[in-house]
């Protein structure tokens, strides 16, 4: 074990293990495209084209729990983005974020803006659990899925990466740091911390 | 959009600037004179755009190496533009421009070409010459705003670096940092002059917006605003007495409250992660008292100092349910608009307050506390302060939702309205500056 590590020995999750479509919840209405594609590649098609895209009304039901009420052309719950995560590797050891239970679906939450407003924006709520209290990745953990989730996600999406509360030493500071817009489209400029980053998602879909 | 339930006026679009960026633009800034308008952009570029047909006339690039966050036209000068840039590249750039017929460039201002001959070659070669002047180096991360002073002799930048530096240009091209601030325990996030004296606000993820004045050859911190809750975005200074509040029939004690802001001289407002707007104002000193304010002090106190006393006086309507990102007060109307994270804009207005239920002779419950007659105008804390029901109240006049479709506004400004729709030489519109790259004009109607 290398002494050298923050968290020499982590608890691992078997892959197995790991929340996915096929286990959650069989009420989920997951509708298809009507192209075929799943949601996951919508940050690829140029931003414009949601504008053109028909509100559909919404069902004013939601409850926290279940953001499926979202029938309109993107259906994107919280086990989608756990999927887009879930795979992002760990800094330090060459394991993903899924199976150290850095990331898990419980602490995963998306909420609708009211059904009044004309601005269709929708929040998801990450909370990141690092793997000791004193982390000192924690930050680079937390801007590795707040980045993923910014490119991955249509931007009606904002995108709210926190630390678990209880699980870090400094996680208010952290949690500053990964809220501040300036701050982290100037860290994706810097060109050290892209390569850390760039690495952390290579593993991703 | 109409918010027909509350609201006195509506937003309505009236341009969106084309073309536009195609990556997040940040700021924008009117220029002092000229119908013409500088965004900066994250692709390293500003771009400029007339504000009359509501075109790009010119892209500024070349001389940064990462985004531009902030721009700013320096006031006060003729037969020239200048314009300041500050960059996540960590420097400032300072971009000139001769305004008075062509051919008129300095014969001996060679041009630098810092695109590496990759030049801009869209665009036509009109008299849109801009020649990289001066790059100010010397903060140690990324530069978040750039504020001239109200003459243009002083040019603030603000950084990550927790720095708030002041550079005063002693002749052409040749600037010199005569301060360098270090007091705040974050990035800085905002500089903002007061448009009379030579006082800087500066607004910080620590919290606080701190003041700062020259004493004594030496810039120093002269007040600590405490009051919000995470990081202040925004800053700025008011500049015209209240227009909607100068009306005929002026009761004393409102005749006295003007007469109070106007020896007190322009407020400040600021916005928050918190999600307030607050509005502070300055007590004036006493002569032989010594400032009690609730601002934190300064560390040094200096005997006769030259410390100030800004408290909070009011916080503006909750509307925003995100970060709100910039608050500004308009020069002419005094009426402030917001934006953020929430892709609202929202204008707020401040008007008096129903004084149907105080009592009969106008004065406010709490009498006896200050001295509202006019007169003696002895201000050992303001009017409203003390007393139960403030004078004046601000209200929403106009909301509107997603003015950028989905997108986060990054900055929103007061400009004055140059198109031919113009209604008359004092209308203002709105404009407003997004993630997605474009830059929107917009009216106010109703009024």
């Amino acid at each position: 074990m290398d002494p050298d590590k923050d968290n020499a020995n982590p608890t691992i999750l078997l892959a197995s293990d790991l929340p996915s479509r096929r286990l959650s919840n069989p009420s989920s209405t997951s509708k298809p495209r009507a192209d075929g594609s799943t949601g996951l590649f919508d940050a690829l098609i140029p931003s414009y084209t949601y504008l053109n895209d028909p509100f559909a009304p919404r069902s004013p039901s939601s409850s926290e729990a279940d953001s499926d009420d979202e029938n309109v052309f993107e259906e994107i719950d919280e086990q989608e983005v756990y999927d887009l995560i879930s795979t992002i590797s760990d800094p330090e050891h060459p394991l993903s974020l899924g199976s150290l239970a850095v990331v898990n679906l419980p602490d995963i939450h998306i909420d609708t803006a009211p059904t009044t407003s004309r601005n269709p924006i929708s929040t998801v709520t990450v909370l990141v659990t690092p793997t000791i209290t004193h982390c000192s990745l924690a930050t680079v953990i937390g801007l590795g899925v707040r980045v993923r989730l910014e490119q991955a996600l249509p931007p009606r999406f904002r995108v709210d990466v926190r630390i678990k509360e209880g699980t870090h030493s400094t996680g208010e500071a952290v949690n500053k740091q990964l809220g501040d817009k300036e701050r982290v489209a100037a860290a994706l400029e810097n060109g050290t911390l892209m390569g850390v980053l760039r690495k952390m998602l290579a593993t991703c879909v | 959009m109409t918010s027909a339930t509350a609201h006195t006026h509506t937003i309505k679009p009236l341009a969106t600037l084309t073309p536009s960026s195609t990556s997040r633009a940040w700021s924008s800034a009117p220029h002092p004179y000229l119908p013409i308008l500088a965004t900066a952009c994250s692709d390293k570029t500003v771009r400029v755009y007339s504000l009359t047909s509501f075109t790009h006339l010119s892209t500024i690039s070349g001389g940064h190496k990462r985004s531009i966050r902030s721009c700013a036209w320096k006031p006060g000068v003729r037969n020239e533009s200048v314009l300041a840039t500050g960059s996540f590249d960590a420097s400032a750039g300072i971009w000139r421009r001769w305004e008075e017929g062509s051919g008129a460039m300095k014969e001996d201002a060679e041009p630098v070409d810092f695109t590496n001959g990759v030049k801009d070659d869209d665009e036509e070669e009109e008299d849109e010459e801009w020649r990289f002047a001066v790059v100010l180096d010397g903060h140690e991360s990324e530069i978040k705003s750039v504020a001239w002073s109200a003459g243009g002799q002083f040019l603030a930048t603000c950084s990550r670096d927790k720095s708030v530096w002041i550079w005063e240009e002693m002749e052409d091209d040749n600037f010199e940092t005569i301060a360098v601030l270090q007091d705040h325990e974050g990035d800085v996030k905002c500089v903002a002059w007061h448009p009379e004296e030579e006082l800087l606000a500066s607004a910080s993820y620590d919290d606080t917006i701190r003041l700062w004045r020259e004493d004594l050859d030496d810039w120093t911190c002269v007040s600590v605003l405490n009051g919000h809750e995470a990081t202040v975005w925004c800053v700025d200074f008011e500049l015209v007495e209240n227009a909607s509040l100068v009306t005929e029939q002026l009761s004393e004690p409102q005749q006295a409250l003007l007469d109070a802001r106007k020896q007190a001289g322009p407020r400040l407002i600021s916005c928050s992660d918190d999600l307030t707007i607050r509005v502070w104002k300055r007590n004036p000193k006493q002569k032989t008292e010594v400032p009690t304010g609730q601002g934190r002090m300064p560390s040094i106190f200096k005997n006769n100092s030259i410390e100030e006393d800004w408290v909070e006086e009011a916080q503006l309507p909750s509307v925003h349910d995100r970060a709100i990102y910039t608050a500004a007060w308009s020069k002419r109307t005094g009426r402030v608009v917001s934006t953020g994270s929430d892709g609202k804009i929202v204008v707020y207005q401040e008007k008096w307050r129903d004084t149907s239920n105080l009592n009969g002779n106008g004065h406010a419950a709490s009498e006896g506390k200050g001295e509202m007659t006019g007169g003696d105008t002895a201000m050992t804390g303001a009017i409203e302060e003390d007393s139960d029901s403030p004078l004046t109240e601000w209200v929403v006049v106009a909301e509107l939702d997603g003015a950028h479709d989905v997108f986060e506004v990054n900055h929103v400004c007061w400009v004055k309205r140059c198109d031919k729709g113009r209604r008359n030489d004092a209308e203002e519109v709105i404009v407003s500056t997004g993630d997605d790259g474009e830059v929107k004009v917009w009216t106010i109607e109703g009024s």
